[in-house]
């Protein structure tokens, strides 16, 4: 198969003409391209032969964006999900079979993708993406993130910009990240420290949907309030320490059972086996076709940033195709007081007459915040701590006082949080 | 309180639970959006594509995860190295010299074994001056091109609307970082937008016999704080609404200074500050100034003339129309509430359960009730076509009538030859406009020399100059489209082919479904700025 061409190229799985395409855009410069664009065989062999691509995630938008950036000519690309594939995920995950279920996905995604896609080498690891360290990150030339969780986004984000070292401007890995609701998606692309970062659009997210535990506990009314009266109430009563797996349809079943039962005590109507499932795994529709534009979106922008060969997006794209097509490109401004990338302190107007107990909960509550179990600490003295145990139990007396007894007005906090690779500082200001 | 016994095991307890089946759950993600009815209408289509390029087999993939019926290629190509190179849905190398839709069919039916597919090596130039290649093209629920010659596109789309019955039309262009694609459709009609996630209207201003009884027969005074505290605000609000009209000559607050003066009267009912039903009947008192009988884009609908005099069960949306009209009557029904029939839902809101559940169980009545009085009137008015309408289609235009739309369209490239239309366009989205005017100049140019050898910047603008008229400037956005154009005329990049793929999929399901709205116009995309846009809409 392989011309005479293709092996001056130095690679033997390239065939006359296989980038027919992609080479009309890779010869030349278009209208809108940077001066700086080296049209012809150099770009060539740096996307084909040099660059190193990292994909965070082989689920939904994963296995889109492998197949695109292979298709685009990537051939040293790696992969991380911790994942197994489950059912539910063909009608999506398009390089899986029934009889992958039970898999890696990060390995029978990599599989397929150099079966179908010759000469293109995929790197699977089936982990987390805390398992690696910066040295490891740093190998890459771009990270494309195809995630469903805000955790592991804020994480990489986080590990992303600590490692932007501006004397080394190889240490500045772009960031390429989509994600999808429903008909609902968006990409965009973060330059660590130069753009706004994941951390900056926190407050962008979604609340979700929290209901009051007196609610569940006592005035019941909707299908959902069952049901979390089941898994919040019932499930730790019954079984005490046994935990829960929203994977095993026993558990679900038992969960659905029991909230069933519930509702018809109350004479409450719609406790379903699918509702069930989707309260108590927080589920998100998703669907190929909204995968599918939002992987390509983000793969554009790979080829773009990575050949030079047209503009890249600056730098969020939102899309919204429930009534037509609508989207929205727009620049998200970088936040001076971004945790992350900013720099500054948060500052929080609260009252002295706060317990420590009200400001942990606020923090919880706090949409550009969003931290689950803080510990906090002033310079002088340690606040409250969520581990060790001792800790806890020392600082936990705390809870109950006034912010006015522990820390001065214009005061510095510092929040930690385990599943955060980073601290927040934020300043108290008393109203 | 449970009625699970403390001391178990869960297996024993679930016993006799039957989870979901394979195929609920395989499906289980897009049911969430489409549920069980859209997804019958998409095992029950039949989608014909016409040429297996990268851009289409993207799409092709897109609809065959979710399980459309059956798909067919007519694609008479041979794959060639380049194919190998861009199609996913071909085995690399070892596809080169194959039929082409063959080859990508097997690969595309891997994806789900509940989709039929074949592959008919036919040129549709060829086949579509047979008549039996326009009854089999016709026979399809959607026929969807991607750069298709434009003489061969031209024919089809004439062909296509010239039959009210034939099956509407995708057509999709793109060369490099530049796309669009249109729908042609004489006339969509949705009964499931899904666009506003509010529930209606909850008949605060009109209430039916229930709410008037039970608001009028509640003495606030008399409750204990309890009580007090779970009064549900839809009751609270028909109450007030009630104490209003009573001392305003029975007229609503339609000033400003009036909706607030009604909202202290809504605070002023309340015993203590931090009763919540209170604030909420505060929140919501915009119910009582928006919630006109007939929404106005609804109305336009209720004497809406259907594109077609034939009212047969087999004449494309006749019985969305018969549905339409009874709703026409419905509202003016003199013996009727004067509006939309009640949908039905109620919001979650703060109040105890026994309320909430008497509350909710009113409104599903009085919605049964009108509902019942609805299909009277659609028997009246259509004594012929009502026996034939199935009962859940009834259903879901009642409880959407709120929401329901009508779209209408219009043949493939009819525009291009509206001069006015294109340079009024052409000022008020330029970057859309020229978008779409640069990739209709190149299907003039490769029309005429498919290899794109003769694609140029002056000859693309020579084009584009045509369409719009000499006379019109053309502005600085022309130039940015052209020349991308004229840098990859024939450039079928993988990129823009899985992002089409997303886009013409999920317009191809709204179609089928009827659920979502679908476009209307020439949807554009650039992929070198990352924007899309709908003109001609």
């Amino acid at each position: 198969m392989a011309t005479e061409e293709a092996l001056s190229n130095g690679n033997e799985t390239d065939w006359s003409d296989r980038y027919y395409h992609i080479d009309q855009i890779l010869d030349k410069p278009g209208p809108r391209t940077d001066p700086s664009f080296l049209a012809g065989e150099e770009v060539k062999r740096f996307l084909r032969e040099t660059c190193k691509i990292l994909v965070i995630g082989a689920g939904g938008l994963g296995c889109e964006i492998l197949a695109n950036l292979a298709l685009s000519g990537f051939k040293d690309i790696h992969v991380i999900d911790m994942d197994t594939i489950d059912i539910s995920n063909l009608n999506r995950q398009f390089l899986f079979r029934p009889k992958d279920v039970g898999k890696s996905k990060a390995i029978v995604a990599a599989e397929f993708i150099m079966n179908r896609v010759p000469g293109v080498k995929v790197t699977p690891y089936f982990g987390r993406i805390q398992d690696k360290d910066e040295e490891y990150y740093m190998q890459f030339n771009l990270v494309i993130c195809g995630l469903d969780s805000v955790e592991a986004r804020r994480w990489i984000n986080a590990t992303l910009v600590h490692m932007v070292d501006p004397d080394e401007p190889e240490s500045l890995k772009p960031l390429i990240d989509g994600g999808t609701e429903g008909f609902k998606g968006q990409a965009r692309v973060i330059l660590p420290t130069v753009t706004s970062c994941y951390e900056c659009s926190l407050d962008m997210l979604n609340k979700q949907t929290a209901f009051p535990i007196c609610t569940i506990a006592n005035t019941p009314r909707l299908p959902e309030h069952c049901i979390e009266w089941a898994s919040v109430l019932e499930w730790p009563r019954v079984f005490k320490d046994k935990k829960m797996d929203t994977d095993d349809p026993e558990h679900i079943g038992w969960l659905y059972k029991t909230a069933s039962s519930r509702a018809k005590e109350f004479k409450i109507e719609g406790v379903t086996w699918s509702l069930t499932q989707g309260v108590v795994k927080n589920i998100i529709p998703a669907i190929a076709s909204t995968n599918a534009i939002i992987a390509a979106s983000c793969c554009n922008e790979a080829f773009k940033i990575a050949t030079s060969s047209a503009a890249y997006l600056n730098n969020y794209f939102m899309l919204i195709g429930t009534d037509g097509v609508y989207s929205f490109t727009f620049e998200h401004q970088k936040r001076d007081d971004c945790p992350v990338c900013g720099g500054q302190a948060i500052t929080v107007n609260v009252s002295k007459e706060w317990t420590l107990e009200r400001l942990i909960e606020m923090l919880v509550e706090k949409q550009d915040v969003q931290i689950k179990k803080p510990s906090l600490a002033t310079p002088k003295r340690q606040l409250y701590f969520q581990a060790p145990p001792q800790l806890e139990e020392l600082t936990r007396p705390n809870l109950e006082k006034t912010l006015s007894e522990l820390v001065d007005d214009g005061e510095y906090i510092t929040v930690t949080a385990s599943s955060l690779p980073f601290d927040l500082t934020l300043q108290v200001k008393y109203d | 309180m449970s009625a699970v016994s403390e001391s178990q095991d869960i297996e024993q307890a679930t016993a006799a639970i039957q989870p979901p089946d394979n195929k609920t759950r395989r499906y289980d993600r897009q049911l969430r959006l489409w549920a069980a009815s859209g997804q019958n209408a998409l095992e029950a289509s039949s989608v014909l594509v016409l040429s297996s390029s990268a851009t289409l087999t993207a799409v092709l993939k897109n609809l065959v995860l979710p399980g459309i019926g059956h798909f067919t290629i007519l694609d008479s190509a041979v794959a060639s190295p380049a194919d190998a190179g861009n199609n996913f849905f071909l085995a690399g190398p070892s596809s080169i010299g194959k039929p082409r839709a063959q080859e990508a069919t097997s690969l595309l039916r891997e994806l789900n074994d509940s989709v039929e597919g074949e592959a008919i090596l036919k040129d549709v130039g060829e086949y579509l001056k047979t008549d039996e290649g326009r009854a089999f093209i016709s026979s399809f629920s959607l026929v969807i091109t991607h750069n298709l010659r434009k003489d061969t596109l031209d024919e089809l789309s004439r062909f296509l609307w010239a039959g009210f019955n034939n099956p509407p039309l995708m057509v999709v262009r793109s060369a490099g970082f530049l796309a669009e694609f249109f729908i042609q459709y004489h006339e969509q009609c949705v009964a499931q937008p899904h666009t506003d996630e509010n529930v209606p209207s909850l008949r605060i201003v009109r209430p039916f016999p229930a709410l008037t009884k039970w608001a009028s027969e509640l003495d606030l005074d008399s409750l204990d704080p309890t009580e007090h505290g779970h009064v549900p605000f839809v009751i609270i609000l028909v109450k007030a609404v009630g104490e209003w009209k009573d001392s305003h000559d029975g007229k609503l607050p339609s000033t400003m200074p009036e909706r607030k003066e009604f909202k202290e009267h809504v605070v002023a009912m309340r015993k203590k500050i931090d009763e919540e039903n209170f604030d909420e009947a505060e929140a919501q008192a915009w119910r009582i100034w928006s919630d006109p009988p007939v929404p106005n884009a609804v109305q336009s609908l209720l004497t809406l003339t259907p594109l077609t005099t034939s009212m047969s069960p087999n004449t494309p949306n006749a019985i969305f129309h018969a549905l339409l009209q009874t709703l026409n009557a419905f509202v003016a029904a003199p013996n009727g509430p004067g509006c939309l029939p009640l949908s039905g839902a109620l919001p979650d809101m703060r109040t105890d359960t026994e309320s909430y559940v008497k509350l909710q169980t009113a409104y599903k009545e009085r919605a049964a009730f009108e509902k019942a009085r609805f299909k009277e009137l659609l028997k009246e008015g259509f004594p012929a076509l009502a026996p034939t309408i199935d009962g859940e289609e009834i259903d879901t235009f009642v409880k959407n009538a709120h929401h329901v739309r009508v779209l209408r369209g219009q043949r493939w490239s009819e525009w291009d030859a509206d001069k006015e239309a294109l340079a009024s366009s052409l000022s008020s989205s330029p970057r859309e406009t020229a978008t779409h005017l640069a990739l209709s100049a190149l299907s003039t140019i490769l029309n005429k020399t498919p290899d794109g050898s003769t694609v140029t910047v002056e000859a693309l603008r020579t084009e584009v100059q045509k369409l719009v008229g000499e006379g019109v400037e053309l502005p600085e956005e022309i130039g940015s489209a052209i020349g991308e154009l004229a840098r990859a005329p024939t450039a079928d990049l993988p990129n823009t082919a899985a992002f089409l793929g997303g886009m013409v999929a999920q317009e191809a399901i709204k179609v089928i479904t009827k659920q979502y709205v679908p476009v209307n116009g020439y949807c554009v995309i650039d992929m070198v700025d990352m924007w899309t846009g709908t003109i001609c809409g």
